[in-house]
């Protein structure tokens, strides 16, 4: 039988055009495909509930032998990130509450003011090359396509298709996810130490010596102990007399005072911006910022830095949703500007309840109404 | 003959297609050796080429494609040609050889998998998606060829039967 003939050319590009005209169609956006998947979602629910009864002590005793030894590594290392996290849980709620209260008064929005809708995963993406889920809420509950997708860490992905009882998560290391965000910096000013015009008896600090021997600067207030030696001179008239030489002690008399000074917002802290536009890599590489400025005027971007969602008119997520962190600032040639790598705060591989914001943006909000 | 081929083949290829879309939904995306998800309907499609030859197997691809697309919610028609090459290039196995033997047929299996797994990214750029590269791709090609190849040897039976096709007389390697 001959590899090429006629007939074989003809069935195959028979098939072709269809799988073009189908791809043109579907793209474009067709109510009757639509209609199709979701049909087609309801016909498959039995088989994969099915499947998914029958398979699952198979799926269990491969986890139990592959994830054993990652998983009593992963419970360790987690005990220890515990650890070092509960004293920063105090400083994170006061923030919080501080933040919401701000926000309230300047009337500026924030994720609180939007409802959102719980949901769990029923399932994950078969394919190689997409990284998505699929939820067991769809467009009955509100959900439509686009709304951000996060997690108790912070951001998950978003919503591309949507069912009336289950919608498709892209999640954010998936190659086709895009969003904006912004890098926010920390930098700390040099502190400054504020020396008062006068001793406490009442002369200048020109007219003292004064050695410092001891300085203790913590971040958030500023706690000094100052052990402070001073030599006073006598007073003097215009002619240089003595004015009056029991008010002070001999010429060159030394005494030792020391005092403790608590104070708080001593030490300047600024916050830096830079906006950009992160998106994913596939799952075993971190997502990207790209067009970030390497300027120097707003602060140079650096490992650690958290990056959250600007927001804005035409961003499909509102601004603030924690994203991750700075884990490699990459210098590319020329102009380009910087790369950033961004470790996520949600760890994609272990999702199992997600939280769908149902965000729409306010230049889409009025084609819904 | 298009018309009879998927009239005649089809009644059985669609729940044997959902049962294996099942299994790709639940079972494949759980066991996933050295990070690959295997690719169950794709191989079925490869194992219908290998038991039919390319025509059905293109057809038969064609047909896991599009559900395989109705389910996934990625564009219609796109996995179908990756899912039809691989039908296509498996089904090489009959003009090559009147009597396939079991390793013949898993040899074209898995090279048909591979190629359609490859077509994937392609396919996807051709639609206008970035980043459609992997770079693990050398990975999770010859890892959804092994896959596909080993999993013939369930997998053309059960592609035979789909297609109403006669069982042939396997040679195993002793009987030369």
């Amino acid at each position: 039988m001959a590899i090429y003939s006629a007939g074989r050319r003809r069935t195959m590009i028979i098939l072709l055009l269809s799988s073009v005209l189908l791809i043109t169609l579907d793209l474009r956006g067709n109510a009757v495909f639509n209609a199709a998947r979701s049909g087609f979602e309801y016909a498959l629910r039995p088989f994969e509930i099915a499947g998914d009864v029958i398979t699952r002590p198979v799926s269990r005793m491969w986890h139990g032998m592959t994830d054993i030894d990652e998983l009593e590594q992963e419970n360790q290392r987690l005990q220890e990130q515990l650890d070092a996290q509960r004293s920063d849980q105090i400083a994170a709620q006061n923030a919080l509450i501080e933040n919401r209260d701000l926000r309230a008064l300047l009337d500026l929005e924030s994720l609180a003011a939007f409802d959102r809708v719980t949901a769990s995963i029923i399932g994950s993406s078969p394919s190689n090359f997409d990284q998505r889920v699929e939820i067991d809420r769809g467009s009955l509950d509100g959900i439509r396509v686009g709304m951000p997708v996060i997690n108790s860490a912070g951001l998950v992905g978003k919503i591309t298709n949507v069912f009336p009882e289950t919608a498709i998560v892209m999640l954010a290391t998936d190659p086709q996810y895009h969003v904006p965000v912004k890098v926010v910096a920390e930098v700390r000013a040099t502190p400054t130490t504020s020396v008062p015009d006068t001793v406490p008896s009442g002369l200048a600090v020109s007219d003292v010596t004064t050695t410092t021997s001891t300085t203790t600067t913590s971040t958030t207030s500023t706690s000094t102990t100052t052990t402070t030696t001073t030599t006073i001179p006598r007073p003097v008239d215009g002619a240089g007399n003595p004015i009056d030489p029991n008010l002070q002690g001999p010429p060159g008399a030394t005494t030792s005072t020391s005092s403790t000074t608590t104070t708080t917002a001593v030490e300047m802290v600024e916050v830096t911006r830079e906006t950009g536009e992160l998106n994913g890599f596939g799952a075993d590489r971190l997502p990207r910022v790209r067009f970030i400025a390497d300027s120097p005027q707003f602060g140079r971007v650096a490992e650690g830095d958290a990056v959250l969602t600007a927001g804005g008119s035409l961003s499909l997520a509102p601004p603030d949703i924690p994203v991750g962190k700075v884990a490699n600032v990459i210098q590319r040639a020329g102009t380009a500007g910087l790369e950033l790598e961004v470790e996520l705060n949600a760890d994609l591989n272990r999702l199992i309840f997600l939280t769908v914001i149902l965000y729409v943006p306010p230049t889409e909000a009025p084609a819904l109404r | 003959m298009l018309g009879a081929l998927l009239t005649s083949s089809l009644t059985r290829v669609i729940p044997i297609g959902m049962m294996l879309l099942a299994l790709q939904k639940t079972l494949f995306v759980e066991l996933q050796p050295f990070g690959v998800i295997i690719q169950i309907v794709l191989a079925f499609a490869a194992a219908a080429g290998a038991a039919g030859g390319p025509e059905r197997g293109a057809i038969t691809g064609f047909a896991l494609g599009i559900m395989f697309d109705l389910a996934v919610g990625s564009p219609l028609g796109s996995t179908s040609i990756t899912m039809g090459i691989a039908g296509y290039v498996a089904g090489w196995v009959d003009l090559i050889r009147i009597e396939t033997t079991w390793w013949l047929a898993a040899l074209f299996v898995g090279v048909g998998a591979g190629i359609g797994e490859a077509c994937v990214p392609v396919v996807r750029r051709f639609i206008g998606e970035e980043d459609a590269f992997v770079p693990e791709m050398a990975k999770i090609v010859p890892v959804v060829a092994i896959a596909a190849a080993a999993s013939s040897v369930l997998l053309v039976p059960l592609a035979r039967w789909a297609l109403k096709l006669e069982r042939p007389e396997w040679k195993m390697p002793a009987d030369g």
